[in-house]
């Protein structure tokens, strides 16, 4: 049984399902999306102040609110749940490794990639999950317009890597290279079993001391982090694979789990008297997620997919994860500094479906859009072929 | 089993795994068998999804080696 559950990854429209009732379970309990970048903006912050940089007249920490540290916040446990959560199953599965890429090109890539996509995830006030994932479900006009965007992007994305000198070269040899290892005594389960002792030991500390948004977002997080590494969750690869190979299957997970999660953040809202988690849809809103889209392909993953890698000890990644703070910290600053407000934000504003057409409306043209999204992929996936696209025909052989 | 390529693949990832194998297989002539090694745990998932996709197939199951899998594919 356990070795079921940890050995073989999850169906991904499963993980996508439970991800989607819990992330609306979550906004019912704190009044707060489950996301990421807004957190990664804020650690940005904080190394400029350890740096002496005064930042406390920058417009755009003022609306995304620096007080306290990481982790005293619930977005901050959000993060490290989600780290530490996807570690605990990487160590269970025995699957940690030091990933190092071959082609020392793609570390830069990484950086410049990272950097693109936290940039334009910030200028458009969210990411894969704020504007994406959880954003739909709360019935904000902005996610759809990120969406539409992102796909866009990801199609520029898909061909800046398949060019050859930013692909690279594989290593082909003729007949077999491989050696075969020997099985080795597995030590990381225990190191796993004991951090999530300790982890769950922090959990319970929150929740006796009172601070129970901190030990919820831990738990929250924790939860999260599990069902993206198990399920090997990619918003990138949602988008980036129909362009490439065809390939639909975190398409469809993800229209899933949004569908499900609309249903579920609907009743919630209404049972509650909540007011849904509604952003700013502007210029600022396309062009960021545009930019998003080209970095997240050129990176190899979003902020999310990002934070599981890292963990399965893919080295690419760190560098993405650097570019994903820097290119935010560089946003916040442009935000007043440079204009950005000013041109591409100001002149938009926060519009819900729920208010613009009430929530039956609201709901039923959510999951027809969904609907359609899944019915595309699907015939997508079925017709798309790599290197020839829709054109009929076998796949070809040179020779 | 006689092999006749082998595709390297460690420490590349996502899309190069895909990307790769799919070009290596258009190059080389129906019949010839490619092994490929990958320890990208997402490649575990789409490489020998997208092969089958396209029209090859596989020789055997994925033989699990330490952190890395290795596919026989027959192009």
């Amino acid at each position: 049984m356990l070795k079921k559950v940890f050995n073989q990854y999850w169906s991904p429209y499963i993980v996508m399902a439970v991800a989607g009732i819990l992330s609306a379970v979550y906004f019912g309990i704190t009044k707060t999306v489950w996301a990421v970048t807004g957190e990664f903006t804020r650690l940005g912050g904080h190394i400029l102040e350890l740096f002496g940089v005064d930042i406390s007249d920058w417009a755009y920490f003022k609306l995304i609110h620096m007080e306290g540290t990481t982790f005293t916040r619930t977005d901050g446990w959000i993060v490290w749940g989600m780290f530490i959560g996807a570690l605990l199953m990487v160590l269970f599965s025995n699957n940690f490794k030091i990933r190092m890429p071959r082609q020392k090109r793609r570390l830069f890539q990484g950086l410049i990639g990272g950097f693109v996509a936290g940039f334009g995830a910030r200028m458009a006030l969210g990411c894969n999950l704020a504007a994406f994932f959880t954003g739909v479900p709360q019935f904000s006009l902005h996610s759809w317009i990120f969406i539409v965007a992102t796909a866009v992007g990801t199609f520029g994305g898909a061909k800046i890597v398949n060019t050859s000198w930013w692909k690279g070269k594989p290593v082909l040899q003729k007949g077999n290279t491989a050696s075969i290892v020997k099985e080795r005594k597995q030590i990381q389960p225990y190191i796993g079993a004991v951090l999530a002792l300790a982890y769950a030991l922090l959990i319970i500390y929150f929740y006796a001391a009172g601070k129970n948004m901190l030990g919820t977002a831990a738990l929250f997080g924790a939860a999260f982090g599990i069902l993206i590494e198990r399920g090997q969750i990619c918003f990138t690869s949602a988008f980036r694979d129909l362009w490439i190979s065809g390939r639909a299957t975190m398409t469809k997970a993800i229209t899933l789990g949004m569908g499900v999660s609309s249903i579920v953040t609907l009743i919630i809202i209404l049972v509650n008297g909540m007011d849904p988690v509604t952003k700013m849809a502007a210029p600022s809103t396309l062009i960021g997620g545009l930019l998003f889209g080209v970095g997240i392909v050129m990176a190899g993953g979003c902020e999310t997919g990002m934070m599981y890698r890292l963990m399965e000890g893919q080295v690419i990644f760190l560098p993405v994860f650097i570019g994903n703070i820097a290119g935010a910290t560089v946003l916040a600053y442009g935000w007043d500094h440079l204009g950005i407000y000013n041109a591409l934000v100001k002149m938009g504003k926060p519009i819900n479906l729920i208010e613009v057409m009430g929530p039956a409306w609201a709901l039923i043209s959510t999951l027809v859009l969904l609907a359609a999204g899944f019915l595309i992929a699907v015939i997508w996936q079925k017709n798309y072929r790599f290197g020839v696209g829709f054109k009929k025909g076998e796949t070809k052989h040179v020779h | 089993m006689s092999i006749d390529y082998t595709l390297d693949l460690r420490g590349e990832s996502c899309p190069y795994p895909v990307i790769y194998t799919l070009e290596t297989l258009q190059e080389m002539k129906k019949g010839e068998l490619l092994q490929v090694i990958a320890d990208c745990p997402a490649a575990f998932r789409n490489v020998p999804e997208e092969v089958v996709k396209h029209g090859y197939t596989l020789e055997q199951e994925p033989v699990k080696n330490g952190r890395e899998l290795l596919f026989y594919i027959r192009a």
